[in-house]
């Protein structure tokens, strides 16, 4: 049980894990258009003051999603030795956003209506409530990025320093890259 | 108790040999000095998957169902075994 908690790739990965991975992103969506809680980059999980489309929900997914397997399959192809496969990175990646659905479930607890111009509003919107849901969201996002850590090891064959620092350059680009593509798309 | 097959000299770690082989049914000694078997420097777990893997017909995708692992985790346990069994072949050579 433990190991499925920390590392479910040594048990699923490739075709079954992408499909999981994608009714996990369909159901975030959905989810995150009702408690209007947006995930605008890789590992970004933010509350909006208004709704938006399920479609652009979708999106922020699939852009999410999307970015992080090309650059881990990227990274995996110039640094693994083994030959690795685009549909078992895939899979583990989006598997690994299953945690996300909690987060947009805890966005109900910190959804702010309208925009906070002044500090005023701000300080009035930080409510105990507020803090303790985004403490609970950031618990679910640290278990995504283990996920996704682990998916990166067991799909491209990488172990050790070499992992840690690839994953963590990779993250750092995709998570850039989204950022850009949903910035664009969202002010066309 | 499955005993573990020792194949590396505890005093200076260097590769051993046989020196006596005994036929448990007729007590016959054979005495000489006999190299073990690349094979037999690997683990009881790493034997046993090549085994399975041979009785799977080298098919990554059955040896994954029957241990119901995935795809990259045995794939990965291969390219393992595949480093250990150069890195010994190259010491032999050497």
């Amino acid at each position: 049980m433990n190991k499925w908690l920390i590392n479910p790739f040594i048990y699923i990965a490739g075709a079954k894990a992408l499909l999981w991975g994608w009714a996990a992103m369909l159901v975030t969506a959905i989810i995150g258009m009702m408690s209007y809680t947006h995930f605008d980059g890789v590992i970004d999980v933010h509350t909006a003051g208004k709704a938006f489309s399920l479609g652009y929900h979708l999106l922020e997914q699939l852009v999410d999603w999307s970015c992080a397997t090309l650059l881990f399959w990227g990274a995996g192809v110039l640094v693994s030795k083994s030959s690795i496969r685009l549909i078992d990175v895939a899979g583990t990646m989006a598997f690994a956003r299953i945690p996300m659905i909690f987060a947009a479930i805890v966005g109900y607890g910190i959804k702010i209506p309208g925009q906070l111009k002044t500090v005023d509003e701000i300080t009035r919107a930080i409510t105990p409530m507020v803090v303790v849901c985004s403490l609970v969201s950031l618990v679910f996002l640290i278990w995504m990025i283990t996920w996704m850590y682990n998916a990166f090891k067991v799909s491209c064959n990488i172990k050790g320093g070499k992992a840690t620092v690839v994953f963590i350059i990779g993250l750092l680009f995709s998570e850039i890259i989204s950022h850009i593509l949903l910035y664009f798309i969202s002010n066309r | 108790m499955q005993k573990n097959l020792p194949h590396i000299c505890p005093s200076c770690s260097t590769p051993l040999s046989v020196k006596c082989l005994v036929c448990e049914k007729c007590q016959t000694e054979v005495s000489g000095i006999f190299h073990l078997p690349m094979l037999a420097s690997l683990s009881n777990q790493e034997q046993n998957f090549i085994v399975e893997f041979v009785k799977c017909s080298g098919s990554l995708k059955v040896m994954a169902q029957k241990l119901e692992l995935s795809y990259p985790t045995v794939r990965n346990l291969l390219d393992d075994l595949i480093e250990k069994i150069e890195t010994a072949q190259k010491s032999i050579r050497q």
